[in-house]
């Protein structure tokens, strides 16, 4: 299997607690992998040190061919990333005009996806005139208007309602299935974890270790029935028997 | 909100027409509101203080452009880096708390005894506030908005006039009206004290000296009028501009 990022021996303390000690990792290439964890397991703060935000104290990392311009990073608060004095469509366009593409390609890339999303924003409004739902659709289409080949998603879905939240699921497994990025999501909740990783790796309590690594066979697309199936049932069951571990530890 | 504006000037008049009709002050010291509006009509039908309009609302306006053109963009570039602003955080503060008018000497020692220095002094004590606020503006920007865009892999060129130009402007804007108000201060103390030929502030001190305490009142009121006329001017433009305040 083609791995494209490799964590090795990663050192990372704040202050007088230690959250990484070395702590190695692999990720696989198109594949999405989901990190499940307690709170504070370090989760957020792999993929900061892996986004270049937070520094790293010692060991070594490595996303290959790494490209800003192919990277995108959707964080937990994504209201506050997106820019009130900008219109809806031009808030999605920001991260191509930075790569100066000119406006026919913005457009085209912007109508492609909007068709995939099956979303129908009026594009000369402003993010705050829309609902917290729709805030969080526009910063994934945001994330996803340059085709980035790595994405790291940071609990996407903690401010959505339920329906909202199978909607926007729904969204990115097309998405996914279309473009077949490398995806590391963070996630509090199991079920969107078995829902739309191919992996699910379990973090323990800090310092973070590795407690147990759940591939996911269940078929792709993934509906609202598959959810009901005893497969579901069962991958779910695995990852919170290592959760359980995680927090005993 | 609108309707809740008329509310200052209303206590503003009745307190004075109080004050004025209790007998609390001398009459000939401090006459009534209806004598002192009618006085400033008069001024104004008669044409008289026309030149002197003229001329004051010039040296404001020409303080204030200048203040602009110099305050806004070293505002935003000093903004951009907390280092810079540090080490000439105390030029910035020393001269803010310093009465501009008391620098007056050394305007006039520069520019002379003309209208170049009143605006010059105006235009300096403007300008300071304009780059206090619009630095501000930029150093406290959003953090999670400059991340975004550095992960975008936007240069600083990019980030400078996408997101942190737009982040200072509403803190801009607040300087901006401290300093068309204090433009108008400065512009009225220095033709009181160092006189022209033309100016409202040459005609307060004018009024002064010979009693005609009802223009001079006129002309404090119509002065306060153009203050706050002109602050209103300012929040219209800001509210057509920051669509996004508050949000």
């Amino acid at each position: 299997m083609d791995t494209i990022i490799t964590v090795k021996n990663l050192k990372k303390s704040f202050k007088d607690t230690e959250v990484f000690k070395d702590f190695s990792i692999d990720f696989l290439r198109g594949k999405i992998t989901a990190i499940f964890g307690p709170n504070g397991s370090g989760k957020s703060t792999l993929l900061d040190i892996l986004a270049g935000i937070v520094p790293k104290d010692g060991g070594e990392f490595e996303i290959k061919d790494f490209d800003s311009f192919t990277f995108s990073y959707i964080f937990q608060n994504y209201r506050d990333s997106l820019l009130p004095w900008r219109n809806n469509f031009k808030n999605v366009a920001l991260p191509l005009q930075i790569q100066k593409k000119s406006n026919e390609e913005i457009e085209k890339k912007v109508t492609e996806l909007q068709a995939l999303f099956e979303f129908q924003f009026d594009w000369r409004r402003y993010p705050y005139e829309l609902s917290g739902g729709q805030q969080q659709i526009l910063a994934f289409m945001r994330a996803l208007v340059t085709n980035p080949k790595v994405l790291f998603i940071d609990e996407p879905f903690s401010a959505l309602d339920y329906e909202n939240n199978l909607r926007l699921r729904k969204y990115l497994q097309k998405y996914f299935l279309k473009y077949k990025p490398t995806v590391l999501l963070v996630t509090h909740n199991i079920e969107e974890a078995v829902h739309l990783a191919d992996k699910i790796i379990v973090f323990s309590q800090k310092p973070t270790k590795v407690v147990q690594i759940i591939e996911n066979s269940l078929p792709c697309p993934r509906t609202l029935d598959s959810l009901k199936t005893e497969h579901f049932k069962l991958i779910k069951d695995s990852v919170l028997c290592a959760f359980q571990k995680s927090i005993s530890i | 909100m609108k309707k809740y504006a008329i509310i200052g000037p209303f206590i503003l008049i009745i307190v004075w027409a109080v004050i004025s009709r209790c007998q609390l002050v001398d009459a000939f010291f401090l006459p009534g509101p209806i004598t002192t509006i009618s006085k400033l009509l008069e001024l104004i039908k008669s044409g008289v203080i026309i030149d002197d309009l003229v001329s004051t609302l010039g040296r404001v306006g020409l303080s204030f452009v200048i203040a602009l053109i110099i305050g806004l963009p070293l505002g935003l570039i000093l903004g951009m880096s907390e280092k810079i602003y540090r080490s000439v955080e105390f030029i910035i503060d020393f001269f803010r708390s310093t009465p501009a008018t008391a620098l007056f000497p050394l305007f006039l020692l520069i520019f002379g005894v003309t209208d170049k220095s009143k605006i010059a002094v105006a235009a300096f004590a403007s300008t300071i506030i304009i780059i206090f606020n619009t630095a501000y503006g930029v150093m406290h920007a959003k953090k999670s908005r400059i991340l975004a865009a550095k992960i975008m892999g936007a240069n600083r060129a990019q980030i400078f006039y996408w997101i942190l130009f737009w982040e200072s402007l509403p803190q801009t804007f607040i300087g901006l009206r401290s300093a068309i108000s204090l433009s108008l201060v400065i512009v009225i103390v220095t033709e009181m004290f160092i006189g022209t030929p033309f100016g409202l502030g040459k005609m307060i001190n004018d009024s002064q000296i010979i009693y005609e305490i009802s223009t001079m009142y006129a002309i404090i009121l119509l002065v306060g009028a153009i203050g706050y006329l002109l602050n209103l001017l300012l929040i219209l433009i800001e509210g057509k501009t920051i669509h996004w305040r508050g949000r």
